[in-house]
């Protein structure tokens, strides 16, 4: 059977046929490529490079980016892209998220015409693979506090420091990484043959196993003074980035919950114990009612927020509203599935385990859960409660 | 001149067909696809036109969502796309549908026509000799593999003695088999451009077709009998009868 998404509310009568179409030459390499080979990707802890030559040669890298080769794409396309990657894995999403709001989107909004015109066609057709260094050993839900320092030095910056957990780094042609310089954070692209830098990969993940992870390592990185993205100072700079990605994987969740789903509905339907199909007793039937629930909920929060992305309507709030809820909801599904499947759940012959297991992640990457909670609360209270300091 | 590519939209070989009153309900048809045959046919033509050949041109017979597949169709780079819209394409018979799509390759001056070799739907395999009858063409049928050669083309076709091929000139038409070449992805590039490419709908009277009445008369459609569930054996005591099973009723041994 082909796959047919959950779409309890038919979303799909509000997408545009371009929308459609998008989704649907996605859908069709997530079915083709992503499903058949995801497990054997994870088995090697690699991601296939055949996967960043499709996704470049169906352009949809740095989707909702317009010129310089970019796709041009609406957010709801951008989100319907990302919500396919992740029904397949959360590894092949995270990928896209990076490449293209995490280190073309600054260069795209803030760098300079040269620094666009160089790198970002290459970006866009996957030529070109990018990383994004915010995150330090010691420095994650706090970056302002981050060690990495820039130093000018006349005809040359100077980089030192460390990045950790660090998606495609290893890989990566180009990093975008944030360092202070005099005591403001900036955005500075540093090559992988920089002199003084290296991106070593981290090893023994139980999670996103078919993604690459990395630290970034500076030890009197020397970068040319071009390389200094002119157009942001400050935490603004990543937190723009972090916008965009989280709202895509707002959608993202919801492809791996429906994958959770689907398997769950396929197996209680086929699995026969005491006489009769599982998918009969009430216990089930209310579980795959919830997961329906939640994730019906989580599309109208995704659209919805995807509609104030393209009219520019949006708050910050609102996308960690969405990132919150809709990885909440699938893990939640994802452990709710594996309990369906039983025993079986924890084999690679279903997605099941392999999703929860990814969206562990999720919950904690891009702003861990609670820390969404904290946006939310001090956009309520008008109190910030990140720190003790007034 | 422009190479033809006829294209029909056909409920998805994944998708549940039920049968209601005597007649597959199509309402209830959860996805509609290009015909598989066609896909590998329109794959080949693009590549013919790659390889230096004119535009191609893609035609359809059928109701309001055929016009879904020829955007896709433009998607992966057909020129031009021709809708001769027919509400109730069960009601015309395969000559009917024949002239229609005759009549509508002569109006999008195609001298090189690709099709498949039966649609998944009906499978009654009968367009692509039927509209190179009507055309005064030359028909090659199970075609895995289409060249240019020379003036004319050269295709590849199995045989029951191996591989045959047949050099043909145009006026020509192509009926597919399974080809090596898979129908190519889209991208989003063409995505864009497919969006923006009119579809021109006309109706077979524009074609100067007149339908008359059909001369076949679909009776019923019945769903296939429902496939006796599986039997299991076990223990060594069950041996006989399985292997009686296998001979007497599967035919294996």
């Amino acid at each position: 059977m082909a796959y047919e998404a959950l779409d309890f509310y038919d979303i799909d009568a509000l997408l545009t046929e371009e929308e459609r179409m998008v989704r649907d030459m996605v859908r069709d390499w997530v079915d083709k490529e992503v499903i058949p080979n995801i497990e054997e990707a994870c088995r090697e802890g690699v991601f296939p490079d055949k996967w960043r030559v499709d996704l470049g040669e169906m352009g949809i890298l740095g989707a909702p980016l317009k010129g310089y080769g970019c796709p041009g794409l609406s957010y709801i396309a951008y989100g319907l892209i990302c919500q396919e990657l992740e029904r397949g894995d959360s590894g092949v999403r995270s990928f896209a998220s990076v490449q293209g709001s995490l280190a073309m989107y600054p260069i795209w909004d803030f760098g300079s015409e040269e620094q666009k015109n160089h790198y970002l066609p290459g970006m866009a057709t996957g030529e070109l693979i990018g990383c994004f260094g915010l995150t330090e050993p010691d420095y994650g839900s706090n970056p302002g506090d981050m060690i990495t320092r820039a130093e000018d030095k006349g005809d040359h910056y100077l980089l030192n420091g460390a990045k950790m957990w660090i998606t495609n780094g290893t890989t990566a042609d180009l990093a975008v990484v944030w360092a202070k310089l005099d005591g403001v954070i900036r955005g500075f692209i540093v090559e992988k043959d920089d002199p003084g830098f290296s991106a070593p990969e981290m090893t023994g993940k139980h999670s996103l196993k078919a993604s690459v992870t990395s630290e970034l390592v500076f030890q009197d990185c020397q970068i040319p003074k071009d390389r200094i993205l002119p157009g942001v100072k400050g935490l603004k700079g990543p937190f723009s980035c972090l916008n965009n990605a989280r709202y895509g994987i707002s959608w993202g969740a919801v492809g791996a919950a429906q994958s959770c789903f689907d398997s769950a509905k396929e197996y209680a339907l086929s699995r026969i114990q005491f006489g009769h199909p599982i998918a009969s007793f009430q216990l089930i039937q209310n579980k795959l009612s919830w997961m329906l629930r939640e994730i019906t909920k989580a599309q109208l929060l995704a659209y919805h927020l995807g509609n104030k992305k393209d009219d520019g309507t949006w708050i910050p709030e609102q996308i960690s509203l969405a990132k919150m809820n809709n990885v909440d909801i699938a893990l939640e599904i994802a452990r709710m599935s594996r309990d369906i499947h039983g025993a079986n759940g924890i084999l690679d012959e279903y997605p099941v385990m392999r999703h929860m297991a990814n969206l562990e992640s999720v919950k904690t990457y891009e702003g861990t859960h609670d820390i969404h909670n904290l946006i939310l609360g001090r956009h309520i209270t008008g109190i910030q409660s990140f720190t003790r300091e007034p | 001149m422009a190479i033809g590519v006829l294209l029909k939209q056909v409920p998805d070989t994944t998708a549940k067909i039920g049968v209601s009153e005597g007649r597959v309900d199509e309402t209830a048809v959860s996805k509609w696809s290009m015909s598989p045959y066609d896909e590998y046919a329109l794959e080949s033509a693009l590549r013919l036109k790659e390889a230096g050949g004119e535009d191609v041109v893609a035609i359809t017979c059928g109701p309001t969502r055929a016009a879904k597949m020829l955007t896709d169709a433009a998607a992966v780079g057909v020129d031009s796309l021709l809708h001769v819209l027919v509400d109730d394409l069960s009601a015309l018979d395969s000559t009917q549908v024949q002239s229609i799509l005759a009549a509508a390759l002569g109006r999008a001056d195609c001298d090189v026509v690709f099709c498949g070799k039966q649609a998944a739907d009906t499978n009654a395999g009968s367009t692509g000799p039927g509209v190179a009858l009507l055309l005064g063409a030359s028909c090659v049928s199970h075609v895995s593999e289409v060249s240019p050669d020379g003036g004319g083309y050269l295709a590849l076709r199995a045989s029951t003695g191996g591989d045959e091929r047949v050099q043909v000139s145009a006026p020509c038409i192509f009926a597919f088999d399974k080809g090596d070449e898979e129908l190519r992805r889209p991208n989003v590039r063409g995505i864009m451009m497919a969006k923006k490419k009119a579809i021109e709908t006309i109706s077979p009277s524009d074609l100067g077709v007149s339908l008359d009445n059909s001369r076949v008369t679909v009776v019923s459609h019945t769903p296939p009998p429902e496939k006796p569930p599986g039997q299991k054996f076990e223990g060594a005591e069950s041996v006989a009868t399985v292997v009686g099973k296998l001979r007497d009723e599967a035919n294996v041994i």
